[in-house]
């Protein structure tokens, strides 16, 4: 009862943080886009909180380098557990058209364990509100002793 | 058995020649150890006098006359030799208004005694009630346990200065006379021998400003000497107006008597209350308690917080039932209420702890002041609840700042933060304090409840006293706040102080506590009896609620939540001591050092915050002037409205 | 003896439930004067179990030491309001969980702790001395500070008080956190130091401090209850009004600067006051 109390609460109250790595700011724009009256996020209960400390979902656009891979780090491990990471763009995924540039290292996953991929350059705020949402459903199944898992997420086609 | 075994006589002259004898025997013999026992031996016989003293009050006495000459002509003769002690000063230090007013006294003071006064019939000498009987506890107690922390904080104060000849002798010289002074100022019935001790301390302040011998401390020393001598000069001319007018210098009669009505008698009692604002310290003469603080910090705790600035409330909260519904009783009331509007404002601009401390001091007495004026039972419980956790509670503050200071080598707000990590302990003990200050169920917040309740009819005083709480709140929090900014608390392991600072840091905090707890058994064991017998007593304590008419304070009912609270906080402190730590949120760009954060081209930056001391708006030098002005304006009302 | 207890018990329980009631009903509100379905009614309820069972981390342990203190002083605080007991000591115990709540966000080094918590300081500033004197203009008027003789005051006290109904309806705003007086913290849409004195709160630390926010607002609406309690549609009706303005004055306006509301504060809220106390000195 408690569990389902807990799982139910989870599901219904994701708070975002987002942050641009070193993205052209499309995706961004896209993420912006979710939160503004015509999608209506938080009737989901879904708010976008400026805080790692507050936050439950973090979303990350752009690619990563050497620069903002610590903040990454850093913005990830202030992150109280459980938590979901979702990545958003080709940069995000994997480097994007910028894999092969001297200073990227690639991916999100390089740095922190992500758990969902939103593929798109920009991807559309319909598949960035999918991804979360598959995103709040490991989110509720997460314990808290269970560090989030790295490994490979699920990966949605379009 | 031993109650019975020790009379008044023996009790008072205890409390009143004893630590004069120990200032003798400080000054005679320089062996350090010799002077800690003789301190720790005296506080303790103090301690047990007064409270020897509590199951015999009321009581006055005339004491016998000693080796054949009346107590009345060595009290006669020494007044003459201390204000030519202090018009010696004058000259020394060549500061013409000393010299000028010394003078006025010796002169006023010979006219009164050889062509005034008649005889003298055997009158009572001494009077005990207990009003007086809290303040000798207060003396006795806490400047007892100020003492001893002065053995260690001295000793460590002279090896600072790499002082090579110690001067502790001097300065327990005087710390010792004060406390005879002080017993001797509050038993006293006769206002020539008030007079006496009153002008004492005003030396004693003089001699421990200056102990350090810095040019800023003589300078502050000789302004805090003329302004006291100007409230000596009015006591002295409102002791010659109320002689002419009722024919007898005893306190008790004087009030017995009531309000005679005459122009020439409410101007007396308007000096006398000019003499206590100056002692108190209340605008415009609030000048020298600011210098005072230049002093070392045993003096500030217990000159300048907890006892000396306390006679000036003493003598209007004794005088209080003459002035009853007179213009001098509300012109005392605003500019006590003035007093702790403005002197909150000015610690909001402060970042000197020393001088936060003062400006709180000044406030709250103004706060006493305003009770003492307002005039109903209420508010003169108001006024001696807030004396006495005052007096506690401050004392214990200033203790806290002269360990603080002593090791961290400043008195800086700024300098204090994140005090915890080096100074635990203290650091809470001092968080303690501020929350004893500002919060329920707490005395001094009791004290100020009251004061609001019984301030509600008068508009100006309320305006001035919510305004006041208000900012008096804000420097408080601020500073609490401050010596927590510590990124992460540890294990709790206190640090080494030497014994005799915890005994009385911990004495002092507990006792605040417990005496807060029992203020209803206080209410009624102390202050009813204190009230005139003009006042019927204002409220009941059933349950341990303090309840009129139109209010209740539940104390008992408060602390035991606020124990219970404070007990389940504190196991949710050790729960989070197990949880994961993390960093303060700096952006993300926080490093493993805490507080650093990388900045541009890769370069490490520390991460500073400041307080905000409002200075645009707070600042002393902008205040002070327009707030003096103002004082003086509400100052020259009371004593022309007198008229 | 019994009912005491009970009124302990229903201060204690009823008063987050409603509160948070209040806080989806105000975001609801929001919602649909921003053109948007908004959350559900719940929603904060689930925000705080969902924080509640995340891993607790701590900047600094004291942050758990003043989260409580906070909740504490607020629910006695309501508490003390259902045992219908002294209005100033009330605002008192409340007071104390402010301070608390300033105290803990100093306990961390961030600077937006640190500007959140003096931005926090100057709120109070600016709101107690308010509050303080609508407590004396109810006690001016009905003669009593006790919550059990101002509800059975036979004159809504409306009627006599109008203008320091307006100096609480300011107290109200900066106390709810709405704009324009949000400065320290406010609701998440609304972020200017990120979430200024709560932003190194986290998990269950956070959920307390929502509840203890809850407290308080309930606390708060029960005051505004006070001036029309001669019946119980009158009471609802000025809370419920009262609270419809507070969340309209905080969509329509932006967050001003700390000397704007210290200054609009002191200045309009004490002449309002002196205005309507000497007017009640006087009569």
């Amino acid at each position: 009862m408690i569990k389902w109390l807990i799982q139910k609460s989870r599901i219904k109250s994701p708070w975002l943080l987002h942050y641009d790595c070193s993205s052209c700011n499309g995706c961004d724009i896209e993420i912006l886009a979710c939160l503004n009256p015509v999608y209506d996020i938080e009737r989901f209960g879904i708010i976008n909180v400026g805080n790692p400390m507050h936050a439950d979902i973090l979303l990350v656009t752009g690619a990563v380098n050497h620069r903002n891979k610590k903040v990454l780090l850093n913005l990830f491990e202030q992150m109280p557990d459980p938590k979901v990471v979702v990545a958003i763009g080709s940069c995000a995924l994997s480097g994007g058209i910028f894999r092969e540039a001297y200073n990227v290292l690639g991916g999100v996953d390089k740095v922190i364990p992500v758990d969902v991929y939103v593929p798109g350059c920009p991807a559309k705020p319909e598949a960035i509100i999918d991804g979360v949402v598959l995103g709040l459903q490991k989110f509720s199944q997460k314990r808290v002793e269970e560090k989030s898992y790295a490994g490979r997420g699920d990966l949605r086609q379009f | 058995m031993v109650k019975e075994m020790l009379t008044v006589e023996q009790l008072s002259a205890i409390l009143i020649i004893l630590p004069f004898l120990a200032a003798i025997v400080c000054y005679l013999i320089r062996v350090s150890g010799v002077r800690s026992i003789v301190i720790l031996i005296t506080g303790g016989v103090l301690i047990t006098s007064a409270v020897l003293l509590i199951p015999l009050t009321p009581f006055s006495l005339s004491p016998q006359p000693f080796f054949g000459v009346s107590i009345h002509v060595i009290v006669q003769a020494l007044d003459f030799l201390l204000l030519l002690i202090i018009l010696y000063f004058g000259f020394k230090h060549r500061h013409i208004v000393i010299k000028a007013l010394a003078l006025f006294q010796i002169i006023f003071l010979l006219y009164f005694e050889f062509f005034l006064i008649q005889d003298k019939p055997d009158t009572s000498t001494l009077y005990c009630d207990h009003l007086t009987l809290v303040m000798v506890l207060i003396v006795s107690i806490v400047g007892s346990l100020i003492c001893f922390q002065a053995i260690p904080y001295m000793k460590n104060h002279e090896e600072h200065l790499r002082l090579k000849r110690s001067r502790q002798h001097q300065f327990f010289f005087v710390m010792m006379l004060f406390l005879s002074a002080m017993n001797g100022l509050v038993l006293s019935n006769d206002m020539l021998i008030f007079y006496f001790f009153f002008e004492l301390t005003t030396l004693c302040s003089f001699l421990l400003i200056a102990h350090d011998g810095t040019k800023e401390a003589i300078k502050n020393a000789v302004r805090a000497l003329w302004m006291n001598s100007l409230g000596g000069g009015a006591f002295i001319l409102a002791l010659v107006g109320i002689y002419r007018e009722t024919g007898t210098l005893e306190l008790q009669q004087i009030i017995n008597s009531g309000n005679i009505g005459t122009g020439v008698y409410l101007l007396s009692l308007a000096l006398l209350c000019f003499a206590a604002f100056t002692k108190s310290a209340q605008f415009p003469f609030q000048s020298w308690l600011l210098g005072a603080m230049v002093a070392p910090t045993p003096v500030s705790a217990l000159l300048h917080s907890s006892t000396m600035v306390k006679v000036g409330v003493y003598l209007v909260l004794r005088l209080s039932p003459v002035m009853r519904e007179t213009f001098l009783s509300q012109s005392v009331a605003l500019i006590g209420a003035f007093t702790f509007l403005a002197a909150a404002a000015l610690a909001v601009g402060q970042s000197n702890g020393k001088k936060v401390l003062a400006y709180s001091t000044i406030s709250n007495l103004g706060l006493i002041f305003a009770c003492a004026g307002l005039n109903t039972p209420e508010s003169i419980v108001a006024g001696m609840l807030l004396l006495v956790f005052h007096a506690i509670i401050k004392a214990l503050l200033f203790l806290c700042v002269g360990a603080i200071e002593q090791h961290i080598a400043s008195r800086d707000i700024e300098d204090m933060r994140g005090l915890y990590a080096d100074m635990p302990l203290t650091a809470l003990m001092t968080v303690m304090g501020v929350i004893m200050m500002i919060m329920p169920p707490f005395g001094i917040l009791l004290g100020k409840w009251m004061a609001m309740e019984a301030a509600a009819s008068n508009l100006y005083v309320i305006i001035m006293i919510a305004l006041g709480s208000s900012l008096t709140v804000m420097y408080w929090a601020r500073w609490a706040g401050t010596l927590m900014s510590d990124p992460f608390a540890g294990r709790f392991k206190p640090e080494r102080q030497p014994f005799l600072t915890w005994g009385a840091l911990g004495s002092l905090c507990a006792g605040a506590g417990l005496l807060s707890t029992a203020a209803p058994w206080l209410y009624i064991q102390m202050i009813v009896p204190a009230l005139s017998r003009a006042y019927l007593p204002p409220y009941t304590t059933q349950n341990g609620i303090l309840e009129n008419p139109y209010g209740a304070f539940a104390v008992f009912p408060l602390s035991l939540v606020a124990v219970l609270g404070f007990v389940v906080a504190i196991l949710a402190v050790k729960r989070a001591a197990k949880a994961r730590v993390v960093k303060p949120y700096l952006s993300g760009l926080q490093v493993a050092e805490p507080g650093v954060f990388t900045g541009p081209m890769n370069q490490l930056v520390k991460a500073e915050a400041q307080n905000y001391y409002l200075s645009s708006i707070f600042g002393e030098k902008k205040l002070t002037t327009w707030i003096n002005l103002g004082a003086g304006v509400l100052l020259t009302l009371m004593v022309g409205g007198a008229l | 003896m019994i009912d005491t207890a009970i009124f302990i018990g229903i201060g204690l329980v009823v008063g987050p439930l409603l509160g948070g009631l209040v806080s989806g009903l105000d975001r609801i509100l929001t919602a649909r004067l921003q053109s948007r379905i908004g959350p559900p009614l719940w929603q904060p309820f689930y925000d705080v179990i969902k924080l509640w069972n995340k891993e607790k981390t701590v900047v600094n342990v004291w942050q758990a030491f003043c989260a409580y203190c906070y909740v504490a002083a607020a629910s006695i605080a309501l508490v003390l309001f259902f045992l219908r007991s002294d209005l100033l000591l009330i605002l008192f115990i409340q007071a104390v969980g402010a301070v608390f709540l300033v105290v803990g966000a100093l306990s961390s080094t961030s600077p937006f702790s640190q500007v959140g918590a003096h931005r926090e300081l100057l709120q109070i500033l600016s709101y107690e001395p308010l509050l303080i004197l609508v407590t004396i203009g109810v006690f001016l008027e009905t003669g009593s500070f006790k919550i059990e003789r101002i509800y059975s005051w036979n004159e809504p006290l409306l009627m006599k008080l109008p203008f320091l109904f307006v100096v609480l309806g300011y107290a109200l705003i900066i106390k709810l956190r709405k704009s324009p007086f949000d400065l320290s913290t406010s609701h998440h849409a609304h972020q200017e130091l990120v979430k200024g004195l709560l932003t190194d709160y986290s998990g269950p630390i956070l959920a307390l401090t929502e509840i203890g926010h809850w407290y308080e607002v309930v606390l708060f609406l029960g005051f505004c209850s006070l001036f029309w309690a001669t019946n119980w549609i009158g009471m609802i009706a000025i809370v419920v009004i009262t609270y419809f303005l507070e969340v309209l004055i905080d969509n329509v306006s932006a967050r001003l600067n700390w000397r704007w509301m210290l200054g609009y504060a002191w200045t309009m809220g004490l002449t309002l006051s002196m205005v309507n106390l000497v007017w009640l000195y006087a009569s």
